[in-house]
């Protein structure tokens, strides 16, 4: 059965670009305009693998990281985030949460910032993936 | 009340980041969630009569815009805060309506939004526009103003307007929810020209007593919660009075509040606080009577 990766973006150019990789590389995919959208998707559909990016409406990619990777439920989905926010900031944010109180959380499996090339994002999903 | 999580209308031209940085001080009175939006004007991308609907350039300005929020998200998102973002395509007062009711947000930011000389006659301002549609606090931003620099803590000295109504009561609610962002709130009541000129001397200064009194009683309520607050009485046009007032003790923000009124209302009988949003140097804060 095709593994579901769920492609959490508010961008709908980038939906489409990441929807072909997806079908192009027999995987099923999910799609979310944003990161409260997102977090149903997970719920509902607990997909094998998230494409997740952060300046989005609603809730950003990094509240929706923080909030998987804490939760026992869905903290083991391999996360690979695709962004145009830099991934210096990525962790800094996370840094930042945990010095508020939450827990220290790891790091995404893999960052790609945005834009990328559909050859090195189905490379990064297939070494996640197999 | 609570001021957690506020709406920051840019449209790249008149709303820079030192606006934003400026905004900060609220952090200090519990914010932490930031909501961007940039509205592109319908017709940069469409209504051009041959040329159909420009998509490319709508990629174009959405990629523009996009790229500057990402900018400006950085430093909020190291900061600990949670941020997202709109970028839509329409008419700017409905988009920021409908943006502050998904989002839920506490208080929209906005610089003031002129028209075209004939359009604004008819309509008011887009400002005017949202004040009388709106029922969140709106700050309003002059990017037209001499300096052209926004303070580094426009909350620092607040100037209260206050005219015993129901707004009143809203505005002190909703000042005490900036508590940590305020350092000193001026309390002014302005009484009107009219209500003083045929009233003997004595009602005069029964008049003043009273207004000294409620103005001691709002003082109170301040300063029960730390606030440095001093009162003032002005007697005048309201107008007038609070732009004096506010030069007189170095205000560095206006807080008014505002009833809904229709457009036609608005155009006969004006109002004292959409009047200054729209011609004030400084950043006005208008607390709708309506606001939750």
């Amino acid at each position: 059965m095709a593994k579901k990766v769920l492609n959490v973006e508010d961008d709908a150019d980038i939906r489409t670009f990441v929807t072909t990789v997806l079908e192009e590389n027999g995987y099923t995919p999910i799609m979310a305009i944003d990161g409260a959208e997102g977090m149903e998707k997970v719920k509902k559909e607990r997909p094998d693998l998230i494409i997740l990016d952060i300046l989005m409406p609603r809730e950003s990619g990094i509240k929706m990281y923080h909030e998987l990777k804490l939760d026992p439920s869905f903290k083991d989905i391999p996360i690979v985030m695709l962004s145009g926010v830099s991934k210096r900031t990525f962790l800094r944010s996370q840094a930042a949460l945990t010095e508020f109180g939450d827990e220290t959380v790891p790091e995404p499996q893999a960052y790609l910032e945005k834009p990328v090339e559909p050859e090195d994002l189905a490379e990064t999903l297939k070494k996640i993936l197999g | 009340m609570k001021v957690s999580k506020i709406l920051f209308v840019s449209e790249f031209e008149e709303l820079w980041l030192d606006a934003l940085q400026s905004l900060m001080a609220l952090r200090k009175a519990g914010m932490n969630n930031v909501v961007f939006l940039h509205v592109i004007s319908r017709d940069k991308v469409a209504m051009r009569r041959g040329a159909g609907y420009l998509k490319q350039e709508e990629r174009k300005l959405k990629e523009i815009a996009d790229i500057r929020f990402i900018d400006w998200a950085e430093t909020l998102f190291e900061e600990g805060m949670e941020v997202v973002a709109h970028i839509a395509i329409g008419n700017i007062v409905p988009k920021i309506l409908s943006v502050a009711e998904i989002e839920g947000v506490d208080l929209i930011i906005t610089a003031r939004r002129k028209r075209a000389k004939l359009e604004e006659l008819y309509a008011g301002s887009e400002t005017s526009d949202l004040l009388r549609r709106t029922v969140k606090p709106v700050l309003i931003y002059n990017y037209l103003s001499q300096s052209g620099k926004v303070g580094e803590n426009p909350f620092e000295r607040l100037l209260l307007g206050l005219d015993w109504s129901v707004s009143s009561e809203k505005i002190l609610d909703y000042v005490l929810a900036l508590k940590g962002a305020v350092k000193r709130v001026d309390i002014v009541h302005v009484v009107g020209e009219k209500d003083v000129a045929k009233i003997s001397r004595m009602e005069v200064h029964k008049l003043e007593r009273s207004n000294k009194k409620r103005l001691d009683e709002v003082c109170d309520i301040l300063a029960n919660e730390r606030f440095d607050a001093r009162p003032h009485l002005y007697i005048g046009k309201v107008e007038e009075q609070i732009q004096k007032a506010a030069s007189e003790h170095r205000t560095t923000m206006l807080v008014l509040g505002a009833k809904r009124r229709s457009i036609w209302k608005e155009k006969w009988s004006g109002s004292a606080a959409h009047s200054l949003a729209d011609k004030s140097d400084l950043p006005v804060l208008i607390v709708p009577a309506e606001v939750k």
